[in-house]
């Protein structure tokens, strides 16, 4: 007992102690820079695992949020000079907004059709900042975002990048976790298992679906924020169907009926896609090949893969100790 | 007028695509994401006949299509059959079929690399003249075999014993297996055909775009959307929907703006989902979700 209460608490000193020392651990920036880009994924993941994981709403237009998110902060930031933390307030609102509005049409649909008005609403806001050229400059895109600023201190490394977008993977994960574990995470997988059966119980369906639209909004929106001043640019194809897709994929790879699972899904396919550029052409066949065998043979996701495994261990670790004590009573 | 013209070609191919989705649909409650790169697949090999082995355009036409049926088939065998045993959740079932298109559009860059090909056209390019409207030859053979395809799958739905069974599993598949029908088949049968309408249309509208690797994103995206507004799990719906899809993108991109052209399409659907989520030429609603 005194040795896995040890173990745990190494567990946690290691899980707190490497995020922290990362940027001291890790001296490549290039290394640097992926985990950056998959912390911002992962704020995107988080808020579709609450969506599409908890609730049950498949949305494949996730970009779309992502993209209003980096246009907003990006553009006040650009034309006004807005600092960075009232700039993502902006865009959360904005995005927030956005979510309520396409949750009007969405609460009403399910499977594929829900599925089909995502994409719709992705494309619809990429179309609109291709076009929209006298405010959203085109297919040029935003260029020069200026850095965040906090009290004079500028944010310009990607050692400092990875402590501000760190911390808000930080609040991100908590604020998810306990809404998760709160009635309102309840709540929402009652709606997932069976709508109908929830609104008999006097659960406000719509009104749960909508909030789980636009919480997921708010994700995307401040992951934008800080992807925008993160990279400096941003243009309409950084926001396309297939970043939808890809998003969707981290979250349903990671496993979207966890938190942490987002975690995992948006650090594995970014690490993969990095690793696998190497390959060129191959790259993607052997992605799309992973992810076909990812959803056959670990429906869960890793995260539910891993939760398997653990109890699986737990069986195995609880019989041979039933059959040590068994033996014992035996002598 | 011109627009509406315009439109029906075009209209054409996406009421093909969207059949082989609705049929997807209907007969195994799958919602296929590789649809438009087996119209991809369809340009290419009907390409591959064409140029070097100088098949003939009905030829190439028919071999692409048994080719990318079987191809249909072993998506089928290989990827939904394993998804069915383990009952994973239809979200898995939708990036598998992303995978698989991700895999093929992937695969056909590695085999014919960037650039866009040429496919002729197998009719004189001389345009024909109706009064004060002019269509092209090929876009009266594209509505004429699309239209015509659309006949024989009708006649093989209505009146073949598999086609029977294949309404059957999709009217109730639980109540089909009762009866003896083996859902397993019929699901692979839908697979295929509904390969081989892509790949028919993707040889009907490959002397119009060129060929390339990533052409079937676009259709295949237009292609859906079109089934959903007609009626998602209907057949002439489908069809319906796709001319009815052809049309406007006509007219919203010679009146309003080509720029926006698809984002109006894509209102519209919205509009539809939220309007009449059952489609707007389908009368009953019915919950199939």
């Amino acid at each position: 007992m005194a040795i896995e209460n040890t173990g745990k608490k190494l567990v946690l000193l290691l899980a707190v102690a490497v995020p922290l020392l990362l940027p001291l651990l890790v001296s490549n920036n290039y290394y640097l820079h992926v985990i950056n880009l998959a912390g911002i994924y992962t704020l995107i993941a988080i808020g579709l695992n609450l969506l599409s994981g908890y609730t049950g709403q498949v949305s494949m237009g996730q970009a779309g949020f992502f993209a209003l998110g980096t246009y907003v902060a990006g553009l006040l930031a650009i034309n006004l000079g807005i600092p960075f933390w009232a700039a993502s307030l902006a865009a959360i609102a904005a995005c927030a907004l956005c979510g309520a509005a396409i949750a009007i049409p969405a609460m009403r649909l399910s499977g594929p059709y829900l599925v089909l008005a995502t994409v719709g609403f992705g494309e619809i806001i990429r179309l609109i900042l291709l076009n929209w050229t006298p405010v959203t400059r085109g297919a040029a895109g935003l260029t020069a975002i200026p850095l965040p600023k906090f009290f004079g201190w500028q944010c310009s490394s990607e050692a400092q990048f990875y402590y501000l977008i760190f911390s808000f993977v930080l609040l991100g994960t908590y604020v998810a976790y306990r809404l998760a574990h709160s009635k309102v995470g309840r709540t929402f997988a009652a709606i997932r298992e069976d709508e109908l059966a929830a609104e008999a119980m006097g659960v406000r369906v719509n009104r749960y679906k909508s909030a789980a639209f636009v919480l997921s909004a708010i994700y995307a929106g401040m992951a934008g924020a800080l992807y925008g001043a993160f990279s400096g640019v941003a243009s309409p194809d950084n926001f396309t169907f297939d970043d939808s897709v890809a998003f969707l994929c981290m979250s349903v790879i990671g496993g979207s009926r966890t938190i942490v699972g987002a975690l995992i899904g948006s650090f594995m396919l970014t690490g993969m896609s990095e690793a696998l550029r190497a390959l060129q052409t191959y790259r993607l066949i052997l992605y799309g090949g992973i992810l076909i065998f990812t959803v056959i043979y670990m429906p869960q996701g890793l995260a539910g893969l891993a939760a398997t495994v653990r109890a699986r261990l737990r069986r195995t670790a609880g019989r041979s100790a039933a059959a040590s004590t068994g033996g014992e009573g035996k002598a | 007028m011109q627009y509406l013209l315009n439109g029906l070609p075009i209209g054409a191919i996406y009421a093909l695509v969207a059949l082989s989705y609705s049929l997807i649909y209907t007969a195994s409650g799958v919602l296929n994401w590789s649809q438009g790169d087996m119209v991809m697949l369809g340009a290419y090999l009907g390409f591959a006949f064409f140029h070097f082995l100088h098949f003939g355009f009905t030829l190439a036409l028919l071999g692409a299509m048994l080719l990318v049926g079987a191809i249909g088939i072993l998506v089928q065998l290989c990827i939904l059959r394993p998804l069915r045993k383990r009952q994973a959740p239809p979200i898995n079932v939708v990036i598998a079929t992303l995978g698989v298109a991700i895999v093929t559009r992937n695969l056909a860059l590695a085999i014919w690399g960037p650039e866009a090909q040429i496919f002729p056209s197998p009719v004189s390019s001389a345009p024909l003249a109706i009064g004060a409207l002019s269509v092209t030859r090929q876009d009266l053979l594209i509505v004429a075999v699309a239209i015509l395809l659309m006949i024989v799958l009708h006649y093989l739905l209505r009146k073949t014993r598999k086609g029977k069974a294949l309404r059957a599993v999709a009217q109730d598949r639980y109540a089909a297996v009762l009866m003896g029908v083996d859902t397993e088949k019929s699901d692979a049968l839908a697979f295929a055909a509904s390969a081989a309408l892509g790949a028919a249309a993707g040889i009907l509208v490959a002397p119009v775009f060129f060929v390339t690797f990533n052409m079937g994103a676009g259709i295949g995206l237009k292609g859906f959307v079109a089934a959903v507004i007609g009626g998602l799990g209907n057949i002439p719906a489908a069809i319906a929907g796709g001319f009815f899809l052809g049309i406007v993108e006509s007219v919203a991109g010679g009146q309003i703006s080509s720029g926006y052209r698809d984002a109006i399409t894509f209102a519209l659907l919205i509009l539809v989902l939220w309007l009449r989520p059952s489609g707007l030429f389908l009368r009953k609603v019915r919950q199939r979700v």
